[in-house]
């Protein structure tokens, strides 16, 4: 693209382009579903509102976490330390809980426990210049151990109070109503969507993603970026981890081993580069549906474990593997 | 037109008599959920399941038994997810060994409003809302090594006990069960330790074990651990301090080939066993019954045995110890 005008057709190619790129976590989404609705075996029961709402509350957590990880990826870093974050919120919840702070404090409290990990992460990566993998990674042991060591190696079990109603399914035979959980997700991906595309904050975070040098030559100040990106995300990790616990209605120091991974994947799907500068919010959503979807119909259909976590394997080198191949294509 | 009438019925006798069939021909599909697809006491579980199917099938009773574990092991959230994709996909019956006795209540719950009847197995949960709890009697399993620790330390000596995890139910049960016992019958047994705890893997309780045996490892006379893990963790830190082979006594729970073969080398002189494979059959005939309007006790016991280097050649203790899991399993 070095001439100055370029031709219209070019403008053309470049639209089209960008429809394909928008809508290519759509397409992947309705090919999941069209595959296991196209089996007799498994259709009558999968392609029913019940299960959807089963698949949509089952989403959440890693939705929630997808929504601040596209953040991070987009700005070209990462963060390992979802699924311990999750962990150790949901036991400091548990606990909070069991020591007789309101359900409202709980979990206004817990979210900022989340975002205060996020801001020590934030600060270690912008102050030191540190690798984010390597961060995180770290972040990674230490949460987990300080989860475990808060619950005193075991499970924390709590009264009941109105938290645990986030996740609760009624009404298990129809779509509606659908847990709070779900609304709550579909509230803030709206919100961040428009972050992402309409604000400074949001344009910066791309920028910076892709190149990092050219944002910090225009004027951005890009470590406090970085500082203020992670920690908003650990607010997001946070909230996972309410929602973890109020499913389960205890704190597990022991849950979501790995589930970073589930996270990273889902935004990878919803076509972000890990070198950073491309991504979107809707798209991680989707990527998220797409392998809880996956899961649960390789699940009705009676797959073996082993074979499910092969296919889902599968889908993330392909869904990567057609990005790069459009994107070639493209240049 | 009486030609159309008699017709018209004979097409709805017909047509009746179809459906009758279809409904009988229509199978029962059971869910059945464990902890975990790895570990040996899971297989033989499987086996027990796979067994049912055969012979109710061989009865002419229709019945799928699908097999799912959760995606990671001993990972809760994955277990919930796994009743809930068999509640909406709507199978005849769910048996399940929850991983947790509180986090798997509301789950269980739910899958019981949208009409889906759910049976415990292996661990307990806390709710009274389920079909029937089918697994081992844990509490009689301590009391069958507590009699046995009496009888090889003729009623007098130290001994020590290596809990599991807190939290646990089942392996609580077998400590209750040890403790207890001891305590009626044999007073002039004395507990040295009583509050450790050997964690999840062999390493946590081999480390636990070494910790324990390096204070009271010239005092103690008898050891119980109350699993496989903890079995094996603490027979081999008695063999790194020269105390192995009888001079303490070593009773276990639960059948791994690492510690049978610790019996047949004489360093353990008691193991505990479960039933697994009755316990999948169980679990799956139940159900049955339950879905074809029979009533079933709410408790079911699967049976503990006590195996010694004495009684282990036996036959029917020699398939407590190896299961015949390929004969159902391929």
């Amino acid at each position: 693209m070095t001439s100055p005008t370029p031709p219209i057709s070019l403008h053309q190619h470049v639209s089209l382009r960008k429809f394909i790129a928008f809508f290519g976590p759509f397409i992947g989404l309705a090919l999941v579903i069209a595959i296991f609705s196209a089996m007799p075996s498994v259709r009558p029961y999968f392609l029913t509102g019940a299960n959807f709402k089963v698949i949509f509350t089952q989403t959440v957590v890693v939705a929630i976490g997808a929504l601040g990880m596209t953040m991070i990826i987009i700005s070209g870093g990462i963060d390992l330390s979802f699924g311990s974050l999750v962990a150790l919120t949901s036991v400091v919840g548990a606990q909070l809980l069991k020591h007789h702070v309101s359900p409202l404090n709980t979990a206004v409290l817990t979210i900022l426990a989340g975002g205060i990990v996020g801001l020590v992460n934030g600060s270690l990566i912008a102050g030191f210049r540190m690798m984010p993998f390597i961060v995180t990674l770290g972040m990674m042991g230490i949460a987990r151990g300080t989860a475990k060591w808060l619950a005193d190696s075991s499970t924390v079990n709590m009264p009941g109070t109105a938290l645990d109603n986030l996740m609760f399914q009624d009404d298990p035979e129809h779509f509606f109503p659908l847990p709070m959980g779900v609304w709550i997700v579909a509230g803030l991906t709206c919100a961040m969507s428009l972050i992402m595309r309409r604000t400074v904050f949001g344009r910066h975070i791309f920028a910076i993603g892709s190149n990092e040098a050219a944002a910090r030559l225009c004027g951005i100040r890009v470590l406090w970026q970085k500082v203020f990106i992670y920690s908003f995300a650990g607010l997001f990790f946070g909230l996972s981890g309410v929602i973890q616990f109020s499913r389960l209605s205890q704190g597990d120091p022991s849950v979501a081993v790995g589930q970073e991974l589930d996270v990273i994947a889902a935004v990878v799907i919803g076509g972000a580069s890990l070198n950073g500068g491309s991504g979107s919010i809707l798209g991680s959503i989707i990527g998220a549906l797409i392998i809880q979807i996956l899961r649960n119909g390789s699940n009705q259909m009676g797959l073996p474990t082993f074979m499910q976590e092969i296919l889902i394997g599968i889908i993330i080198i392909l869904a990567v593997g057609l990005d790069k191949l459009r994107q070639r294509r493209a240049h | 037109m009486s030609h159309f009438y008699r017709r018209a019925f004979c097409a709805l006798l017909l047509s009746a008599f179809v459906q009758v069939t279809f409904a009988a021909d229509k199978p029962y599909t059971i869910a059945v959920i464990p902890k975990g697809t790895t570990h040996e006491f899971w297989k033989s579980v499987h086996a027990g399941a796979v067994k049912a199917e055969r012979e109710l099938k061989e009865k002419g009773v229709n019945v799928e038994v699908i097999w799912k574990g959760p995606l990671r092991e001993d990972d809760r959230d994955q277990q919930i997810q796994v009743i809930e994709n068999f509640m909406t996909r709507r199978v005849s019956g769910i048996a399940l060994a929850p991983l947790d006795s509180q986090a798997m209540v509301a789950p269980v719950l739910n899958a019981q409003r949208a009409k889906v009847p759910v049976l415990i197995f292996d661990s307990g949960l806390n709710t009274d809302k389920y079909v029937s709890f089918v697994a081992t009697d844990n509490h009689k399993g301590g009391e069958l090594a507590a009699e046995r620790m009496g009888e090889l330390l003729g009623g007098k000596g130290n001994v020590l006990l290596l809990r599991y995890a807190v939290g646990s139910a089942s392996t609580e049960a077998r400590e209750a069960g040890f403790l207890e016992t001891l305590a009626a019958k044999f007073p002039n047994i004395k507990i040295v330790s009583s509050d450790q705890y050997a964690g999840p893997t062999r390493e946590t309780a081999y480390q636990a074990s070494q910790n324990l045996l390096n204070r009271f490892g010239r005092e103690v006379n008898g050891i119980f651990t109350v699993n496989e893990n903890s079995t094996v963790g603490m027979t081999k830190a008695l063999k790194d301090i020269g105390k192995a082979a009888g001079q303490v006594k070593m009773l276990g729970f639960d059948s791994g080939e690492q510690s049978v073969a610790d019996m047949k080398k004489g360093d353990v002189q008691g193991l505990v066993v479960q039933d697994p494979m009755r316990m999948g059959y169980l679990s799956v005939t139940t159900m049955v019954k339950h879905l074809q309007g029979e009533k079933v006790e709410t408790r079911i016991d699967t049976g503990v045995h006590l195996i010694t280097p004495e009684n282990m050649d036996q036959p029917e203790m020699k398939e407590l110890l190896h299961p015949p899991v390929e004969k159902y399993l391929n």
